[in-house]
């Protein structure tokens, strides 16, 4: 889309029109350098006024120099080169320059090829014409660079390569030193080269120019590439061969359709789209045209340029919205997916809850109730099981007359015991009356179950810190006895 | 390279503009569509996992029904489960005292109260302290009198404190004459039953 554009091949006579795509390509037609024909090369330029478009000039009015000038770059190498041209062609208004390498010895100093259209002006018509319908005009160049572009297509390795080439009934004569153009010239169709000889007589001379120039180095032997559609140059080549100084072989129209890919059909019935055809897609290497031409194809790629960023913007977005949109709707999906699998999961559940029966507690609470029950129903406090010590000591000791007794549970697994008790009988004796308390606790203390035992009071309180009274009138009374206990005994 | 004639290209660079704001919104507009459907998603998610683990839930709620409702159902006959029946409670120790062939007993039954937490575990288990006090021939009356109230309690309870007193300094008579005071708290246990029917 991008690389669509008209190419034409203009000559003084006429104009003819080529629209290009990569992989395709249509000829327009050829249109007479008179006002029909500029009127009806108008309604094509019209019609395709949105192309850029590629100027290819066939003339004899041109004029080639090789320079070798100081390497510098930038604003320096356009001033350098314009004065160049100027120097050179002096007030040719189509004039260009093309660095074609860098010397490799010395200053290492750059080559180039300067061009001009020494006489244009029957360029006006049609370039008038251009500007009027505001197109985009990419270059002017002349055919010999296309018939470069033709030379690479066919894959010419050869150093010294001298194309000759007869397109509407005009011999082109162009010199490719390693692929590069160093010289051309055009020999119209008014002078003698309808004669196979004297088309060789002219290779000849420009040979014997090219040498005399220093162009192509004496002991080189030129390859010469004859390119004929109408098949005229072709008795041209035994007699060049003849001289030891050239090899010429013949491009035959399969070949060098082949190597454009296009059809053979279609070249052979307009030859002159093979140069056309062979620099289309290539960048324009020796521009012609002066920079005032070349505005609206600035315009024309700046718009292009914003246009394809614009483009890549708006695909990019479409592009990033289109995938999250998708995600998105993928992800609700699932969330559609993943609310049925709930609302199943919550159906499986009512259907469960409705079958149960009525319950006064959750039934997470049904085993700890029962487990509760099952505790609560383990008496702590065994009465039984506390009265069994205390039976077996009091037994013992029937001297010890139980007052009361307190049964407590601790809920630790003991139970504590408080026991208020007194001798039987007492004579005032307290030495004999502890000893037998002290007795009953130490066989309370033995008897299984029982913890331990803790005297709480005792008939005489000994301890240092505690307040001691009495009386020693002779009377004693089993009151005077009077202790208390504390055991602990394991339930 | 040569300067961009900006007067000619307003059109183009309004429209990459225009692109460059479309694409935007689009992005934006469709990434808080993705955000929100990843929301979206995230708590259908969490609504599963919850549908699950009720559902699980059930299930286990079912075995735990299947296996303890006989014995839940005779908690609530014995009147663990409910409301506390005093009247019962009250018939019993009566019945019991007299299956002991005691002299009677005084009662007094305190309000209904939270169980220790520490006892509960979780439950709402309530107790009601019962004090009662009544006379004694001999010690083992008293073991005989509260195997008896195991026999006949409707409901569980628990022997939480007893004290038994000698009326007279006198030694014990071998005479049909109550010489000790019995005084013992019970508690009794009750589990306030939720209304309903559980979801």
């Amino acid at each position: 889309m991008f690389s669509h554009r008209l190419i034409l091949l203009a000559t003084p006579r006429q104009i003819g029109v080529l629209d290009w795509r990569p992989g395709h390509m249509h000829w327009l037609g050829e249109f007479a350098a008179d006002t029909a024909g500029i009127a009806a090369f108008r309604q094509i330029v019209v019609k395709h006024a949105q192309l850029p478009v590629l100027l290819v000039a066939d003339t004899v009015d041109e004029d080639y120099r090789s320079e070798i000038l100081p390497h510098v770059q930038g604003h320096a190498r356009a001033e350098l080169l314009a004065r160049k041209l100027k120097q050179v062609f002096r007030n040719a208004r189509f004039t260009g320059a093309w660095r074609q390498t860098r010397e490799t010895t010395g200053r290492r100093d750059d080559r180039y090829l300067l061009a001009a259209l020494t006489d244009a002006d029957w360029l006006t018509p049609w370039l008038s014409v251009l500007h009027r319908e505001r197109v985009p005009l990419s270059g002017i160049t002349p055919l010999a660079m296309a018939c470069q572009q033709l030379l690479s297509k066919l894959r010419v390795q050869e150093p010294h390569t001298l194309l000759a080439c007869r397109l509407n009934n005009s011999l082109r004569l162009s010199y490719y030193h390693n692929g590069l153009l160093r010289f051309s010239r055009l020999i119209g169709s008014d002078t003698p080269t309808q004669l196979p000889g004297n088309a060789a007589d002219e290779i000849a001379k420009t040979q014997l120019y090219l040498a005399g120039q220093r162009i192509l180095p004496r002991e080189a032997r030129l390859h010469v590439l004859l390119l004929d559609p109408s098949g005229q140059l072709d008795s041209a080549q035994a007699p060049l061969n003849a001289d030891p100084a050239f090899s010429t072989r013949l491009i035959d129209m399969p070949s060098l359709a082949r190597a454009l890919r296009i059809p053979d059909d279609f070249l052979a019935a307009t030859p002159e789209v093979a140069p056309l055809a062979a620099i289309a897609g290539e960048a324009v290497q020796l521009n012609l045209a002066p920079p005032e031409l070349l505005q609206r194809h600035t315009e024309f790629r700046w718009r292009r340029g914003l246009n394809l960023a614009a483009g890549i913007v708006a695909a990019i977005g479409l592009t990033i919205t289109a995938a999250y949109w998708l995600h998105a709707q993928d992800l609700r999906d699932q969330v559609q997916q993943t609310q049925g699998e709930a609302q199943r999961a919550d159906a499986r559940h009512a259907a469960i809850v409705r079958n149960f029966p009525a319950l006064a507690t959750r039934p997470d609470q049904l085993g700890l109730t029962l487990a509760l029950a099952t505790q609560l129903n383990r008496a702590p406090l065994d009465v039984n099981a506390l009265f069994m010590p205390l039976g077996q000591a009091l037994s013992a000791h029937p001297e010890v007359v139980v007052k009361a007794l307190t049964l407590q549970d601790t809920a630790d697994g003991t139970a504590d015991i408080t026991l208020d008790a007194q001798l039987s009988d007492f004579d005032g004796n307290y030495r004999a009356a502890m000893s037998r308390i002290d007795r009953f606790v130490a066989r309370l203390a033995a008897t299984p179950g029982v913890a331990s035992v803790e005297r709480l009071t005792s008939p005489v309180d000994t301890a240092p810190t505690a307040t001691l009274t009495g009386k020693t009138t002779g009377e004693a009374a089993p009151e005077e006895t009077r202790f208390s206990l504390s055991l602990q005994v394991r339930t | 390279m040569t300067p961009p004639p900006i007067a000619s290209l307003k059109t183009s660079m309004l429209l990459l503009l225009a692109a460059g704001l479309l694409a935007a919104a689009g992005i934006f507009w469709s990434h808080q569509q993705d955000t929100e459907a990843r929301a979206a998603l995230q708590a259908q998610q969490t609504a599963l996992h919850a549908a699950h683990a009720r559902q699980e839930q059930g299930r286990t709620e079912a075995r735990l029904i299947a296996q303890h409702i006989d014995a839940y159902h005779a908690l609530i006959a014995r009147g663990f489960v409910g409301e506390e029946n005093r009247l019962a409670w009250i018939e019993a120790v009566h019945l019991a005292n007299r299956d002991a062939r005691l002299y009677g007993l005084t009662y007094t039954l305190s309000p209904r109260a939270a169980a220790p937490a520490t006892l509960a575990g979780g439950l709402p288990l309530k107790q009601t302290r019962m004090t009662m006090k009544m006379p004694l021939l001999v010690e083992t009356d008293l073991p005989h009198f509260l195997d008896a109230l195991h026999t006949r309690a409707p409901g569980l309870f628990r022997v939480s404190r007893c004290r038994l007193a000698r009326t007279t300094d006198a030694p014990p008579q071998p005479v049909n004459r109550p010489e000790l005071d019995a005084e013992c708290e019970l508690l009794w246990f009750t589990v306030v039953a939720d209304t309903g029917k559980v979801q």
